[in-house]
């Protein structure tokens, strides 16, 4: 099914990062020119053959490491400072905000640690499906309110939470907890220890006496012995302790517990989860990316945590040509695609289209990789230009034109052998390509290297205006980067 | 032969799909595109449920499929087997497989499906992905007065826009 195979291919983008070191080695440079004049690097046709000689893959294509190595457009980024593509890999991330995603409530850096990374509102999560919990009110007469869960219908009914008012809840639910017997039970006897650490600390400074004491007291808990048995007055002056309303009675259990040597066995995790508590819900973080080598800022979200938008955004589609295998060219044309699955032997025609994000003139070299037991390619249009993106309007004077029919003269005179099609800041170039073995997957690499102008003023000194007669300063920059191309799987 | 008895407060759409020998009781709202397909035996469907869109209940056995009362049957789910008490819930994409028939109280989550041969039992809820069960408390009040409210609610406004059939 040639939908199936769709899935298949795609376009992927190689990052010549090393993840954790700091700047990929130099396939590229941005070259500086001076106010004399304008130099283009481009590698003009002769040399072309020589480029392809020296290419050399970094990787092969039916590595593993192209999984993480190479990705599609949409995932990279470009350092416009540094001129180079950078990937997920050599980024440097940083929170840029932290956020419920219940509430949506912008949590504050300081908050956000002594919260404990969740949120200090009304948020909690379902224990059975971790699912967001919501507040209902029932027709109960008291404590109408009380959690429920959409998904699972779980109701905080089923442990006793039930809220009498709908706001504020978090007070509440310590008002629960603090009712709970044990937990008051553990609180007093927190605090009877303290005091007795108090008392002992001060009145006799030396560790020694200390554990004297607790001994004492410990024994006067237990009714064991006197307390008065200790040799130091301490021990007199604190009381026994009373429980403060729970105790448990059952002393053999108590003392066995209190004397275990080993612990070799642990108790199974109860299957009853209903009478797990809620959690809070976490806090989710928004990130923003920075260059590795340059520490320059590549993706800045908005802080607000309803905005989606970015305030800085340095996509790699908006610096580099985004490469395409188009099913047709528009609506009327016949569909480009070469039958999957593709067979071993036989050369089809592949299209490519390039696309120009930029609103300068772009250069792009297309060279293939000297042939290999996997795939022939033969690039037929190795060198052409692209227009700049305009906006849309004048597209459509353009469409009008070419969908006339009429033989404009710049498009049949300057069309290059192995152009397809060209429209707007688009061009679809033609490759013909030969499987040469049945494999998995076919992955034909491509070395792309694309030249434009940078129209930019990066002097701040030179003056806005350029003087009559003198060039403002202008950059070459040079991109060049491997493309894999996945076609799926070829057949004898 | 089809044989199709409406009672006289149910609103049942014209762009339905019904055929065979269907019975709908009293304020039942059938939505437009809903498929009532009662192909070998009789579906009888009670009072005051709601069935949604693209909705379909099938009926391939010869015994008849019940459908209690106050039941909602969301979009584009599927209703076999012996069919279900009351005040259930099969949600969107939700499917009764087979021969299984729900109890009452029951939520079949959204895209959740019964086993094929099964009688879930009262106040089973099916949830999520993957698909687990597990047995809700029982006060459905709120769901039930929210139920009522939505059935007001269409009945005042389904027959402006949409035709429906008259019941004899």
């Amino acid at each position: 099914m040639s939908s199936a195979s769709n899935t298949l291919i795609s376009v992927l983008y190689h990052c010549p990062c090393n993840g954790a070191t700091q700047s990929p080695g130099g396939l590229d440079t941005g070259v500086r020119v001076n106010s004399e004049g304008e130099e283009a690097v481009v590698p003009n046709a002769s040399s072309n053959s020589e480029l392809e000689a020296q290419l050399k893959l970094p990787l092969q294509p039916n590595s593993e490491l192209l999984v993480l190595r190479a990705s599609a457009i949409e995932n990279l980024y470009y350092c416009d400072d540094c001129s180079e593509l950078r990937c997920s890999r050599c980024v440097i991330e940083e929170p840029a905000g932290y956020h419920c995603p219940n509430c949506l409530f912008d949590v504050p850096t300081a908050s956000v640690r002594s919260e404990k990374n969740c949120c200090a509102r009304n948020c909690f999560q379902c224990p059975v499906c971790t699912h967001m919990l919501s507040v209902v009110e029932t027709d109960t007469e008291t404590r109408p309110f009380s959690f429920a869960c959409s998904v699972c219908y779980w109701d905080s009914r089923e442990i006793g939470w039930e809220f009498e008012k709908a706001t504020g809840i978090s007070p509440q639910i310590e008002a629960i907890k603090a009712s709970d017997q044990q937990a008051k039970e553990y609180t007093s006897l927190l605090e009877y220890w303290r005091t007795v650490y108090r008392i002992s600390a001060t009145s006799a400074p030396t560790s020694t006496l200390g554990g004297h004491s607790v001994g004492g007291a410990l024994k006067s808990r237990f009714g064991l012995s006197s307390g008065l048995a200790g040799n130091s007055a301490s021990t007199a002056v604190i009381p026994p302790y009373q429980a403060a309303g729970y105790m448990d009675t059952d002393h053999t259990r108590v003392s066995q517990r209190m004397n275990i040597e080993n612990v070799d066995t642990v108790p199974p995790l109860s299957a009853d989860l209903t009478s797990i508590e809620p959690q809070r819900i976490r806090l989710h973080m928004k990130l923003a990316r920075r260059c590795r080598s340059c520490h320059h800022i590549l993706i800045k979200p908005e802080s607000k945590a309803q905005a989606t938008r970015f305030k800085i955004q340095l996509m790699a589609a908006n610096f580099l040509p985004t490469i395409t295998l188009p099913n047709r060219l528009s609506p009327k044309t016949p569909v480009l695609l070469p039958e999957m699955p593709l067979r071993v032997g036989k050369t089809v025609p592949l299209v490519l289209r390039f696309a120009n994000p930029l609103y300068s003139e772009m250069r792009v070299t297309v060279a293939a990789c000297a042939p290999e037991q996997d795939s022939h390619v033969e690039v037929v249009a190795q060198q052409f230009v692209l227009a700049p993106f305009t906006e849309l309007w004048e597209y459509d004077e353009d469409e009008d034109e070419d969908s006339d029919g009429s033989s404009s003269g710049e498009r049949s005179a300057g069309r290059q052998r192995g152009i397809v099609d060209r429209q707007g800041n688009r061009v679809a170039i033609q490759l013909n390509l030969t499987p040469k073995a049945v494999i998995d997957n076919l992955t034909v690499p491509l070395f792309v290297t694309c030249t434009h102008q940078d129209d930019m003023d990066m002097d701040t000194d030179a003056p806005a205006s350029a003087p009559a007669g003198g060039d403002s300063s202008r950059r070459t920059v040079t991109n060049k980067f491997w493309v894999y191309i996945s076609l799926g799987p070829t057949v004898q | 032969m089809g044989r199709l008895q409406i009672a006289p407060q149910a609103l049942v759409c014209k762009n339905t799909i019904i055929e065979g020998d269907v019975q709908i009781g009293n304020g039942t709202v059938v939505h437009v595109g809903a498929s009532i397909l009662a192909k070998n035996g009789p579906i009888i469907i009670g009072s005051n449920n709601i069935i949604s869109e693209r909705a379909t209940i099938i009926n391939n056995h010869a015994h008849p499929l019940t459908i209690g009362d106050d039941n909602l049957i969301e979009t584009d789910s599927r209703v076999e087997g012996r069919g279900m008490g009351h005040r259930n819930t099969v949600q969107v994409r939700g499917i009764i497989a087979g021969t299984s028939t729900l109890g009452n109280n029951c939520v079949v989550g959204a895209a959740c499906t019964t086993d094929l041969a099964e009688n879930v039992p009262d106040n089973t809820v099916l949830f999520g992905c993957p698909q687990a069960r597990r047995m809700r408390a029982d006060g459905n009040s709120d769901h039930l007065f929210m139920h009522k409210k939505h059935l007001e609610y269409i009945h005042e406004m389904l027959p402006r826009y949409n035709h429906i059939i008259e019941a004899e």
